[in-house]
């Protein structure tokens, strides 16, 4: 099929699939019109109809919040909540005879991002303002890097799941066409009933790095895992706390599409994403979209598009952007931004005015994908398991401490915290932080449980009443609970009998050959004792008594 | 042309006098072209070789909403107030046509 | 007292022999006589005394702040000033009071200087004649000067004198009638294409406009950002020093200024220029230059020759251009940073709620006059997707060229640059508005422009006085951050002509006391 073709050469085969990050707990419904989204696979549904089927590109503009104590060019504090007007200094209020001074921090993140994406920095880049007029845009531009921005060339890998299985893992690469820096602008309330418009300026000036990727997605799975990826990359790093909900990453998505071999389509860009959940929905119903228009012999426009999540389809939006010549210029109050490598190094400069790339390269931290290879690599878990570690802030941290205070193996240990831990902080949406059971209390009853003083089901108890916070150690539960093994060879041996006497049937049946029975009666006495026998001790003495 | 600067620079000065001044500018400006520039980069600053000076990553302002109010003709509580703006498509073509006639 | 250097009072204040407050109250009341000339916009008598009265103080305790402390200077009405109206000459900030100094405010104030007032201007600083602003135009101190009566006589009796009144040149031009006739020792003007530099020569006074970078903007309303420079108004190259000592250095508000430490100098009373390197461009023999400026010129490069300076004829072959260059990049950036004033969050704002725009359009259209509209509407042409490179890039490509002009001959040994200020004498107020703003300009900026788009120091002296009995000055054009070295040879210069001081009868008959007999020594 010359669409599988097409599509299998842009690697984009069957990804029209609900991507692994989002985890079993989440109960995310499929996007009512993801038609493309077909078990088929390839690019689009137009197999049946008999029409040439087409290929959806996809590339964002990610606009992402850098964590600093102070805005880009001003001294004023960056904050999510404040009261309005409180963190705007005169120079984000546009005062006139003002100046920006740039932010060394918001530098420096910018180049460890850029690093993180493997991109080549630029030793000079320059400052652009870009104008027009809005109300929560004091100066009537803002400043950013147009002509030569501060990283370019870059790459991002992020991986996703095919057919929804989390063993079938492929791992994908975008093209990170440029970093930039730039300023963010303030907030209007539009009051319609009184026919007004409110300013904010609190965000005015925040710092924000733009990162621009090349068109190389072709579907709403495959855009919301390199977000995704790139939300982690940026945590690790902490150049932006990259809190989608809180404005602190925002991304703009490209979407075209054309038939094989054809030249790119017209493109419309969808604005309003505000999670990667909505960003999968939002990409993949402007594709169909799209491609229904095409098919219906209509136009794409070039446009801008807003995508409303309640409804989950995108709607034109006034359209600033088309029209609007930004009458680009250089800002004459920043001279060049320069930066140096252990080559380039001044000798006699301040140490304060000078950002170091080599220095910033070896201090980056693991990125999520080193650190999920040395979790496979030093602990044998599964490498799907180690991107579940890794999706939850602390996790992997949490882990890695229980795995360091118990005796119990790694890969049984991932069980309890995959399973046990994170289904019950998801359940009543607790952070790792807050999780009122400790890696210590963790290791601890899971120490218990390899000392084989407890059976599972015993741990399973314990860690019922642990959730409740209440101070306790899992010993002092399990002495509480009496739910300690019967370690009593003589007391265990009588409670067996006493379940093989009661169960002709089952006795009957194992007798002449079926094993699985044996398995109910293994129940029937962990039953009996709460829990309390070794299931292995069990077995082996009910193997005994029927063998008799 | 003019239209569509006026939309970009918002004097309002759409008028004989205006339209003067704007040719009278760009005929004056034309001049340029007889200089030869083949190979010439353009000058931005004439620190272009100096390194731009970079401020330490401390909160130094802010809390001065009062004081930045004080100029601002209209405010609502602790906000600046705008005239509606990013006003949906068909009010947005009576404005275009209120400019017009202003 | 008030016709005093401003070293000269220092020591007055120093040794006791007059009080800050004595020197500011007579500078006030100077002021209150010379309002006529429209030199202040806004006289802040209050804080003035106050000020005074702190800097008595402290002489009182025997501790001055320094040379500035007591000294009664102007600053221009673009630079801001906490608690004192900064109009810009402008609709669109009339009454606007802003919440900061601007970094060479509070430096002067820093150092016990008295702040008295803000000085006229053309509205946001485009001119060159400072009579385009909102206040009306600012009245050349040397129109009622006994020199310029006695040599120009009024046209006929029936025409009173108010005619013949001339400009002070601009846009510096408040700061520079206000050094002129003694209402302060110092003033600050702003230069981004010679005006400083022009109402000083027209004025009598010096003007320096220091390199770029080597003095902080923060705080300056921008005309051009990478060509403004504060600048430094004074009635002698001593005084210009001082305050340029008081002024220079970086500033972690402006990212333009240099990180280099400025150490302050004093110059030296003896001075040598047979070492000197005297550069004598041939292209500012330009179109319109006077006669009397041109034999002023040669007088003085033979002067220098006859010290035993070298004086060579040198080319900057792209000076013509530098005007029309300036058009582009200045319109360009007019356009770019006139865009905040939007009535939004402060100045003007037009009573017009349908929408954003309108209201924007609204508003500007009432807060800027005709000049400042104009020029945002052909800066925004300039930026224009499709005229940016051939209009926006191909300023900037001249830009180098006028640059590298200056690299060539600097490159080549000459030390300092000898031209003239201006074309002519200052030409009377009923003369200049009839032609419009850009073409004067254009004009008026021809000698003055290259030395902002190359950022280089330059001053102009006060010469001689034309024939019609007005002030004349020369500039002298440095290398970047060699100030030391131009206002050494400025000195020198101003030493050798001795330029005349003006005898205001105006004023004389208003306040006897403070104009006493002059001294009068042509160089001419």
């Amino acid at each position: 099929m010359a669409a599988a073709a097409a599509a299998a050469a842009r690697g984009c085969e069957r990804v029209w699939r609900r991507a692994w990050w989002r985890g079993a707990a989440d109960a995310f419904p499929a996007p009512a019109r993801a038609v493309a989204c077909n078990a088929r696979g390839g690019a689009a549904p137009a197999g049946e109809s008999g029409l040439a089927s087409w290929v959806p590109v996809v590339g964002l503009e990610i606009h992402v919040q850098i964590s600093s104590n102070s805005k880009l060019f001003s001294g004023s504090q960056v904050q999510f909540a404040a009261p309005p007007n409180s963190l705007v200094s005169f120079f984000d209020a546009s005062l006139p005879g003002t100046l920006p001074v740039l932010n060394r921090r918001c530098v420096e993140a910018a180049v460890m991002t850029g690093l993180a994406l493997n991109c080549s920095i630029n030793k000079k880049s320059l400052f652009d303002r870009k104008h027009y007029f809005y109300a929560d845009l004091p100066a009537g531009y803002q400043i950013t890097q147009q002509r030569v921005p501060i990283a370019v060339n870059g790459s991002l890998s992020y991986s996703l799941c095919i057919d929804n299985k989390m063993s079938q893992m492929v791992t994908k690469t975008v093209r990170i066409k440029q970093i930039q820096l730039e300023q963010d602008s303030g907030k209007s309330l539009h009051d319609d009933a009184r026919s007004q418009t409110l300013v904010d300026l609190n965000r005015a000036g925040v710092g924000l790095m733009e990162v621009v990727t090349e068109p190389d997605m072709c579907c709403g799975e495959e855009a919301a895992a390199a977000v995704r990826e790139l939300q982690l990359i940026l945590q690790t790093l902490g150049s932006s706390q990259a809190i989608m909900a809180e404005g602190q990453l925002r991304v703009d998505a490209n979407v075209s599409v054309h038939h094989p071999g054809e030249p790119y389509g017209v493109r419309t860009e969808v604005k309003n994403i505000n999670s990667v959940r909505f960003l999968a929905k939002a990409v993949d119903y402007e594709i169909q979209r799209q491609i229904e228009e095409l098919e219906n012999g209509g136009t794409i426009l070039n446009e801008t598009r807003s995508f409303d999540s309640k409804l989950g389809c995108t709607v034109p939006m006034r359209d600033k952007e088309g029209k609007q010549d930004y009458r680009f210029m250089p800002e004459p109050n920043l001279p060049p931004l320069i930066l140096y490598d252990a080559k380039s190094l001044p000798v006699n400069m301040n140490h304060q005015q000078v950002v170091n790339i080599d220095w910033i390269r070896e201090r980056l931290p693991d990125l999520p994908s080193v650190k999920r290879a040395k979790l496979v690599e030093l602990y044998g878990i599964l490498p799907e398991h180690s991107f579940t570690l890794l999706n939850e802030d602390g996790l992997a941290e949490y882990f890695e401490n229980v795995i360091k205070q118990t005796q119990m193996k790694p890969k049984k240990v991932i069980g309890w915290i995959l399973n046990d831990l994170l289904s019950y902080l998801k359940q009543h949406a607790l952070t790792v932080k807050d999780s009122p059971v400790s890696s210590f209390l963790l290791a601890d009853l899971l120490n218990l449980l390899e000392r084989r003083e407890i059976s599972s089901s015993a741990a399973k108890q314990v860690l019922e009443e642990l959730w409740k916070g209440e101070g306790k150690t899992p010993l002092k539960i399990v002495k509480e609970k009496k739910l300690e093994l019967i370690q009593d060879q003589k007391e265990l041996e009588q409670i067996c009998q006493s379940v093989i006497d009661r169960q002709e049937d089952e006795v009957m049946a194992i007798k002449v050959g079926n094993q699985k029975v044996l398995n109910k009666l293994i129940g029937l006495v962990q039953r009996a004792t709460r829990g309390r026998s070794n299931p292995v001790l069990v077995k082996q003495i009910l193997e005994k008594k029927l063998s008799e | 042309m003019l239209d569509h600067l006026e939309h970009l620079a918002l004097v309002d000065f759409r008028n004989v006098e205006g339209v003067e001044r704007l040719q009278k500018a760009i005929q004056f400006a034309d001049q340029l072209h007889e200089v030869d520039t083949e190979g010439v980069e353009p000058m931005d600053s004439v620190l272009e070789d100096r390194c731009l000076y970079l401020r330490e990553d401390d909160v130094t302002e802010g809390n001065c909403t009062k004081e930045l109010l004080k100029n601002a003709r209209e405010k609502i509580e602790e906000y600046f107030v705008a005239p509606p703006g990013n006003i949906p498509l068909p009010k947005l073509e009576e404005r275009e046509t209120f400019l017009q006639r202003s | 007292m008030l016709r005093a250097s401003l070293r000269e009072v220092s020591a007055a204040l120093k040794e006791g022999r007059v009080t800050p407050t004595e020197l500011c109250q007579r500078c006030l009341s100077l002021i209150k006589s010379t309002s006529f000339l429209n030199a202040y916009v806004t006289v802040a008598e209050e804080t003035a005394l106050k000020q005074a009265e702190e800097s008595e103080k402290r002489y009182r305790r025997g501790q001055p702040l320094g040379v500035l402390d007591g000294i009664p200077i102007a600053v221009k009405d673009n630079f801001n000033t906490a608690g004192i109206e900064t109009t810009c000459a402008s609709n669109m900030l009339k009454g606007y009071i802003s919440p900061y100094n601007a970094t060479v405010v509070q430096k002067l104030l820093d150092q016990g200087a008295v702040l008295l007032g803000k000085t006229n201007l053309d509205e946001f600083a485009m001119g060159s004649g400072s009579t385009d602003g909102i206040f009306g135009p600012v009245r050349n101190p040397w129109s009622y000067s006994r020199q310029y009566k006695e040599k120009t006589p009024p046209k006929s009796s029936s025409e009173n004198e108010e005619s013949d009144w001339v400009i002070t040149g601009g846009s510096s031009g408040g700061s520079a009638a206000a050094v002129s006739s003694f209402t302060c020792f110092a003033a600050l003007g702003s230069d981004t294409g010679g005006s400083t530099r022009n109402p000083a020569a027209h004025c009598g006074v010096v003007g320096l406009k220091p390199t770029y970078g080597l003095i902080s903007r923060h705080g300056l309303i921008p005309l051009v950002n990478s060509m403004d420079v504060p600048g430094i108004l004074t009635r002698c190259v001593d005084d210009a020093a001082v305050v340029l000592g008081s002024l220079a250095g970086h500033d972690p508000k402006d990212a333009t200024t240099i990180q280099d430490t400025f150490k302050p100098f004093e110059l030296p009373n003896l001075i040598d220029v047979r070492k000197l390197c005297i550069g004598i461009p041939k292209e500012y023999h330009a179109p319109g230059l006077s006669s009397e400026i041109l034999a002023l010129w040669s007088k003085a490069a033979d002067l220098f020759k006859d010290a035993g300076a070298k004086v060579i004829e040198v080319s900057l072959p792209h000076t013509c251009y530098s005007i029309v260059c300036y058009h582009v990049l200045c319109t360009a950036e007019v356009a770019s940073n006139m865009a905040r004033f939007d009535g939004l969050e402060y100045g003007h704002r037009a009573d017009m709620n349908k929408s954003t725009e309108s209201m924007y359009a609204a508003t500007r259209r009432e807060g800027f006059n005709d000049v400042v509209r104009g020029r945002i509407l052909s800066g925004n042409y300039f930026l224009l997707k499709q005229n940016y490179e051939n209009y926006f890039i191909k300023a900037q490509k001249v830009r180098r060229l006028i640059a590298n002009d200056f690299v060539k001959v600097f490159g080549s040994g000459v030390d300092i640059l000898l031209t003239p200020t201006t074309l002519s004498d200052a030409v009377p107020y009923m003369e200049f508005i009839k032609e419009d703003n850009r073409t004067r300009s254009a004009q008026d900026d021809i000698l003055t422009q290259a030395a902002n788009m190359a950022g280089l120091p330059a001053i102009s002296i006060p010469t001689a006085l034309s024939k019609r009995g007005l002030p004349v000055g020369l500039q002298f054009i440095g290398h970047s951050f060699q100030e030391k070295q131009l206002l050494t040879v400025a000195k020198w210069f101003e030493k050798q002509i001795k330029f005349p001081m003006i005898q205001l009868e105006e004023v004389k008959r208003h306040d006897c006391s403070v104009f006493q007999h002059q001294k009068s020594v042509s160089f001419l």
